[in-house]
């Protein structure tokens, strides 16, 4: 194992916790949260001059605090908007973040914005042009970098290699970390098809910065990963099983809306923890 | 082998697909294609919603739902586009279209079509001695 390898499994083995997804709405009840050891927060949502007093008050306790973007477009094989990398990087310097993220998916596309996290074909060539962004990406932030997996409800047609195998070479390419959203692997089990143990068994562990569990609900034929529903007891399934594999060294509950009394926050939390 | 210039135009054709309208590209399942149509418009409407909830109230929600579908796919969001704006073009198609009864006019707006309306009777007067 040469130095970059060392340095590579020092940042990636960097241990976060249990931690919640920060968001203005639940400042009060995250600050009051007995049992937390970080939070993320959606970095376009930021703005780097003007942190929230909450989140100060956080990272005065010595919580970590995680910038999570979703508008970066990584994917999307149009020139890269480098503005909004520079305003991740820009929200990473002023929390003194030691790691940025955002997702493997497409955004905007020929003068169009989808709004969403759209998922990029599973070829050599979306590999590439995921890689080069990227590399990109992490040269601007000057962070470690890690990309999510997202939940889709369609699929490319023409898929040259798994999911799992996608992400293993990104990785592999650019020296990025991953995070592996459970409930976007729960919610493509429904939709897709996909086999979730196998991708615990071919995605690369010591990759894993941090994993995300989220709530979702069956509506219209789909299952839909709302962030604003209870976790499913199919999502915890799932963190026992990547527990039985290796130990993560972050997990992040996401709720961005609907959100429950602060007792029942606590009870998810600690349901999260005793999978671990 | 799909170089970066192929993969751009085929993503573009997608959100053509999923924003405005246009056919089911080839080796796309339909029915799922037709299913993140409506997850991305119903997003989309959501946030208008929460944007100006004065809107949904004065259509009611059937009505609502309809006319966003009606606007959203004959106006994809672009680019750049703000929330706030999409929210606003959407009260000013729906008021063009005679859907809604007036289009919203902030109190500042308002105050200032009065002292306007004022101004004007005054030059009037002004005018005639």
């Amino acid at each position: 194992m040469d130095a970059a390898d060392a340095e590579v499994d020092a940042v990636a083995s960097q241990t976060l916790g249990l931690g919640i997804g920060w968001r203005p709405e639940i400042d009060l009840t995250v600050a009051r949260l007995p049992d937390l050891d970080w939070v993320e927060v959606v970095s376009e949502n930021i703005c780097p001059g003007q942190l929230p007093p909450a989140l100060e008050q956080l990272r005065a306790r010595g919580l970590p605090v995680l910038p999570h973007a979703v508008s970066l477009s990584l994917g999307g094989a149009e020139p890269l908007d480098t503005s909004r990398v520079e305003a991740l990087a820009a929200v990473a310097a002023a929390l003194d973040a030691p790691l940025a993220s955002d997702h493997v998916c497409f955004v905007r596309a020929g003068g169009l914005d989808s709004g969403h996290l759209l998922p990029v074909p599973r070829t050599r060539a979306a590999l590439a042009v995921l890689t080069a962004n990227v590399t990109v990406a992490q040269s601007i932030t000057g962070v470690p970098f890690a990309l999510e997996n997202i939940a889709a409800l369609i699929e490319w047609p023409g898929a040259e290699m798994s999911e799992a195998h996608f992400l293993a070479e990104l990785t592999d390419r650019t020296g990025c970390q991953l995070i592996i959203d459970l409930a976007n692997l729960y919610a493509n089990a429904r939709n897709l098809g996909t086999d979730p143990e196998r991708f615990l068994d071919d995605i690369p562990l010591e990759r894993i910065a941090y994993v995300h569990v989220a709530g979702g609900v069956e509506r219209g034929g789909a299952y839909h990963d709302t962030h604003t529903h209870p976790v499913p007891a199919g999502v915890l399934d799932l963190l026992t099983a990547l527990r039985e594999r290796h130990e993560p060294p972050g997990v992040l509950l996401e709720r961005d809306g609907d959100y429950p009394p602060d007792a029942e926050i606590t009870a998810e939390l600690a349901s999260i923890r005793a999978r671990l | 082998m799909t170089g970066r210039a192929e993969l751009a135009a085929a993503q573009a054709q997608l959100l053509r697909t999923l924003l405005a309208g246009e056919p089911v590209p080839p080796g796309f399942d339909a029915e799922k294609v037709a299913i993140e149509i409506r997850a991305l418009r119903n997003k989309r409407r959501h946030v208008v919603d929460y944007l100006r909830p004065d809107v949904r109230a004065a259509l009611g929600n059937e009505r609502f739902i309809q006319l966003f579908a009606e606007y959203a796919t004959a106006f994809p969001r672009r680019d750049g586009a703000r929330a706030r704006a999409d929210a606003s073009y959407f009260a000013n198609w729906l008021h063009a279209r005679g859907e809604l009864p007036e289009p919203h006019r902030p109190w500042w707006r308002r105050l200032t079509r009065i002292f306007g309306a004022g101004l004007a009777e005054l030059r009037r007067r002004t005018q005639r001695g």
